[in-house]
């Protein structure tokens, strides 16, 4: 006989109960006993407060251990981005890195301060792919397909502040026709006035009367038709006028990131960095 | 895990309302659990009649418990109720004057438990299990039997059966172990 053959036996004495009649005559006996000696019918208010105690002492270790469990995930996502922050994206630890700063990001409730943070961390991806990059000891062809992977991841970087950048301001694509239509405006009037070479001084007068939200300077330099539009949009911050902030952060960070895009494409990471921590300083501020 | 956590809860409201002299919640203790006592107290004492009233008196000592405000917290509400019909069997033993073995083959008292909504085959099988038992279990010692009736016939855990004895979790282990080895060891000797 194995064990659980003596196991399966033993269980089947479950089935045995005492008689009937007794349980029942017992439990008679038993009701009119106790109803003699003090036993008492509680009060609903009575019962509610045994419930609620009782809710709250069998309940203490998994709360408590639900808290800890929360303190850890809150101080290691408020921490763990301190400690990974230094990681490349060719180290082991890179893949640490973006889970802390994927983790600080859930715990932003604000969502305009989200964006900011991820266009932050983006810009320094895309930063540190370019350094890396920009090393010759790594970028050759024995790390063909780490560089590939690198520059992809590059390419995902970019879209992705430009993403952010997008949700920072909603009203980007609209403000964008705008000043390009107040662009061609001012480029068409500067077709009608300007000389065979193309190039053409205003007077302030004259300029401030039509394109006074955009420029501020003295005298202004009217490019030919081509350029005109980009001009525009590359103008610096303190530039472009007294508009909304966040649209010309956004058309000024576009632009610079098509900038760093070309840059990045013809090898030139040095300037792609400079460029990228424009887009960050731009953020910050 | 929630339904162990409901199952904490309903132990901690019984034990407070119980402290409470709370009539219903003494009823549906009783209810719940006088077939299990009865079944621990039987297979210990090995008689019928004893049995009946020894499970009465855990009860009513339990109540006693509660009117003097003497009930001891326990692990759980049935480990409670163990401890007291374990110490209610030793007060027997005690004034009976001998510790009689546990025999469940008294031919006088010729026990009727089994079940009647059983088959008849379930019958039988479950005769010859009785049977088994009641040859085997009275030559094991006594706190071998013991675990064993709260383990395998009575489903307590182990953690229970430790609050009940009064030793760790380790040392119930080890005694199961050990007293299901001298168990099967008594059976086979009977099957050569």
């Amino acid at each position: 006989m194995t064990d659980k053959d003596l196991i399966a036996k033993l269980n089947s004495l479950k089935n045995i109960s005492p008689d009937q009649n007794w349980l029942a005559s017992n439990r008679e006996l038993l009701v009119s006993q106790i109803s003699n000696s003090g036993a008492l019918k509680l009060s609903a208010w009575r019962v509610f407060i045994i419930n609620f105690n009782s809710f709250a002492k069998a309940a203490s270790r998994p709360a408590y251990a639900l808290g800890a469990f929360v303190l850890i995930l809150i101080t290691g996502s408020l921490f763990s981005h301190q400690v990974f922050s230094s990681a490349k994206p060719n180290d082991s630890l890179y893949i640490a890195r973006i889970i802390s700063e994927k983790a600080k990001l859930n715990t932003m409730f604000n969502s305009d301060e989200r964006n900011k943070l991820a266009v932050q961390f983006a810009t320094e991806h895309a930063q540190d792919i370019s350094v890396i990059l920009s090393d010759p000891q790594f970028n050759n062809d024995n790390n063909k397909d780490q560089v590939a992977k690198l520059n992809e991841s590059f390419n995902e970087e970019i879209k992705s502040v430009k993403t952010h950048i997008s949700y920072l301001n909603p009203k980007t694509t609209t403000s964008d026709n705008k000043n390009s239509n107040d662009a061609s405006g001012t480029v068409s009037m500067a077709n009608s006035l300007k000389d065979d070479s193309g190039v053409e001084l205003f007077e302030e007068e004259n300029l401030n009367q039509n394109i006074t939200p955009a420029v501020n300077t003295t005298s202004v330099l009217i490019m030919p038709t081509n350029l005109a539009s980009s001009a525009t949009a590359t103008l610096p911050i303190d530039k472009v006028g007294e508009g909304n902030g966040e649209e010309k952060i956004t058309i000024n960070a576009d632009s610079i990131l098509e900038e760093v895009k070309q840059l990045f494409e013809k090898k030139d990471y040095n300037k792609a960095v400079d460029k990228l921590k424009e887009v960050d300083e731009m953020i910050k501020n | 895990m929630s339904s162990n956590l409901i199952e904490k809860f309903k132990n901690k409201q019984a034990f407070s309302k119980l402290k409470s002299h709370d009539k219903e919640a003494f009823i549906k203790v009783y209810d719940e659990s006088v077939k299990d006592i009865y079944r621990f107290v039987y297979f210990k004492i090995g008689s019928r009649e004893e049995a009946n009233d020894i499970t009465s008196m855990v009860f009513l000592k339990t109540w006693n418990h509660i009117q003097n405000n003497t009930l001891v917290d326990s692990k759980t509400l049935r480990a409670l109720l163990y401890k007291i019909a374990r110490n209610t069997i030793i007060d027997h033993y005690r004034e009976t004057g001998n510790k009689k073995t546990a025999s469940l083959d008294d031919e006088e008292h010729k026990i009727d438990v089994l079940d009647e909504t059983q088959n008849p085959q379930e019958k039988m099988d479950q005769e010859s299990n009785l049977e088994l038992i009641k040859s085997k279990l009275p030559l094991l010692k006594e706190e071998y039997r013991e675990v064993i009736i709260m383990k395998f016939i009575n489903d307590l855990t182990l953690e229970e059966i430790a609050d009940i004895s009064g030793k760790t979790k380790g040392n119930v282990r080890v005694l199961l172990h050990r007293a299901l080895g001298a168990l099967k060891e008594l059976v086979e000797v009977d099957d050569k």
